[in-house]
């Protein structure tokens, strides 16, 4: 168990840092992007994609493995009103209909997402496949942590219940 | 009822409610729409991968976010700071006043009033209650009003999500918000003058005169980064998401090289900090994304276009009752989130009457930035009181008279377009 834990939380850190890495490439990409264009009047055209790939990947892999409960954006006006015994039937039946959803959709969307192999990216030849594969982990991520929400509804146990706003998150405002 | 529309309105509402994150609410509801509909359900993902993939525009949102927090881990908020003590701190008044001139200065330089009030408001809520000048809450009540004004000013992260909703050039939209801006800032600082009379506030130490070419000379590197920014995109020389690039590599070498205050540690800090806002904020928007796929596919905006025009407004009619709506929206929900998902909703109405779009986004977003201090969910209101410790009832106390001065000012942007676009038309823009 306690392994466990720490192989967690060392994945938890390299999900970290992948994060760090998609913004710093983008950041880097964008400034190659304006001194070639600008100062060497030699513009490419790989740059536009690539930062679209690093927002994309950023988003989704960012809210997959990096992203706390804490963190989402969420409307807690009524959430933190009501008494803790309906705290957990909200959880429950969000955190159920959320996976549900997700779920039933998934293989209609993984068929999409393959399909998608046959067009490439104009500059990077990348197959879109690979672009949106990024998706999938997405799905399955929002699938199990709404299950998790719901059990620990279910059972009463885990942090589930401390929403509380983290105005640290909110920078976009 | 029990149309699939109604059905997926009902859920993305409902589990919002229960407390489930907002932007996964709209891609469910999203969903259950396609599956009741009987059309293809791999439309959600579709729709918000090539949304996510072609809003160039919305790179500059983790562009702004990631230059905002290099500022905010180096010393460019304190060099700030000082340069506004020494000009504007001798007024009765005066450290709010200076509270007022970085503010309006930070905003030219980042995108977002929350990360003007996490940075800069820390050091000068400590500067402005460390002697018992200033009461807690009212040095809270004028950091979080004065922050308002960030996003209004260019560069501005709700201006590029209202570019993303409304198809208005993120330039232009800039321009806008200069004027505007400004007056905001005179608007607090009047009211801050008064107050201070009014409370007898005492005067602060004031720089001497000869301290200030030294002081001003400290902080100039910081004080082109505006110059810089908004002479790189209305000189045509780069786009406002390129300039986010370039404001955020600015600060970084301001920061290493000549501040000597950033190290490797902290670039990771500031990288990981604005990754996982950008994360956060980009689900909401990829929810925006795929739930606006329904909502045109229904023909939702001209069904409701057609609704209130029957009511015959009359222009400054229908503004008043927007201004009331997007404020009243404002107490219980994000910035964000209303210019993600209502304002879309509006634009054809407000196309309909007349109203010009890019006076629309300045007024939609002074908006979302006031509900971001109106009781009693006011995202500004709770960094704040984290911040000070001051009683929520004090702070909300305190920042009633600048909530009147923010309202008088939104009353002049609201009713004098001209005002509004005087800048973006000197531009070249026609309308």
């Amino acid at each position: 168990m306690h392994r466990l834990m720490r192989l967690h939380r060392w994945l938890a850190q390299r999900a970290e840092d992948i994060l760090a890495l998609l913004l710093l490439s983008m950041f880097v990409t964008f400034i190659l992007q304006i001194v070639f264009r600008y100062l060497l009047n030699l513009p490419i055209g790989w740059t536009v994609e690539w930062v679209s790939i690093a927002w994309l990947w950023g988003i989704l892999f960012g809210y997959a493995f990096v992203v706390k409960e804490t963190e989402v954006i969420r409307l807690d006006v009524l959430y933190s009103a009501v008494p803790v015994g309906m705290r957990r039937v909200f959880d429950v039946l969000s955190g159920a209909t959320i996976a549900v959803v997700f779920a039933w959709t998934l293989p209609a969307t993984w068929e999409f997402v393959d399909f998608m192999k046959i067009e490439r990216t104009a500059y990077m030849r990348i197959p879109f496949n690979i672009v949106f594969a990024v998706y999938i982990p997405f799905a399955i991520a929002v699938i199990l942590r709404s299950l998790m929400t719901a059990w620990a509804g279910l059972t009463g146990r885990g942090s589930q219940f401390d929403k509380a706003v983290s105005p640290e998150t909110h920078e976009y405002d | 009822m029990t149309d699939p529309f109604n059905l997926a309105m009902i859920l993305i509402v409902a589990l919002s409610l229960m407390g489930s994150s907002v932007g996964i609410s709209m891609i469910a509801g999203s969903m259950l729409y396609l599956l009741l509909k009987g059309f293809d359900p791999s439309l959600a993902a579709e729709t918000l991968l090539q949304g996510l993939f072609s809003g160039y525009t919305l790179l500059a949102i983790p562009l702004f976010i990631l230059a905002a927090d290099i500022m905010n881990v180096g010393s460019l908020a304190d060099k700030l700071l000082r340069f506004s003590q020494a000009l504007v701190g001798r007024f009765r008044g005066g450290l709010g006043h200076v509270n007022v001139v970085s503010s309006l200065i930070f905003s030219g330089m980042s995108g977002s009033a929350v990360a003007d009030a996490v940075g800069m408001g820390k050091i000068i809520i400590n500067m402005m209650t460390k002697d018992g000048k200033y009461t807690p809450s009212y040095a809270a009540a004028i950091t979080a009003a004065t922050a308002t004004v960030g996003p209004i000013i260019p560069p501005s992260i709700p201006m590029v999500l209202y570019a993303l909703v409304s198809d208005q050039s993120v330039g232009y939209l800039f321009a806008a918000g200069l004027l505007p801006g400004l007056l905001m800032a005179l608007a607090m600082a009047v009211m801050n003058y008064a107050i201070a009379r009014k409370r007898n506030f005492p005067v602060d130490d004031v720089v001497p005169m000869r301290d200030l070419p030294g002081i001003t000379w400290h902080a100039l590197p910081a004080l082109m980064l505006p110059v810089i920014l908004l002479g790189g995109i209305y000189g045509g020389v780069m786009t406002p998401t390129e300039a986010a690039a370039v404001a955020a590599l600015y600060a970084l070498v301001i920061s290493v090289v000549l501040y000597r205050s950033v190290n490797a540690r902290d670039l990771y800090t500031a990288l990981l900090g604005s990754a996982r806002s950008t994360a956060t904020v980009g689900v909401l928007v990829a929810g925006a994304i795929t739930f606006n796929y329904v909502i045109t596919r229904e023909n939702i905006p001209n069904a409701i276009a057609d609704y209130l025009t029957q009511f015959e407004f009359s222009k400054i009619g229908f503004l008043l009752a927007i201004n009331a709506l997007i404020l009243a929206l404002g107490m219980v929900l994000e910035g964000g989130a209303i210019l993600l998902i209502i304002v879309p909703i509006l634009i054809p109405t407000v196309q309909s009457m007349g109203i010009d779009l890019v006076h629309f986004g300045v007024i939609a977003v002074v908006n979302a930035m006031l509900g971001l201090i109106t009781p009693p969910y006011g995202l500004l209101l709770f960094i704040v009181n984290s911040i000070t410790g001051a009683s929520m009832g004090a702070i909300i106390k305190d920042i009633l008279p600048f909530i009147l001065a923010l309202v008088i000012a939104l009353g002049i942007i609201t009713f004098v377009p001209d005002f509004v676009l005087f800048l973006p038309r000197l531009l070249g823009y026609q309308g």
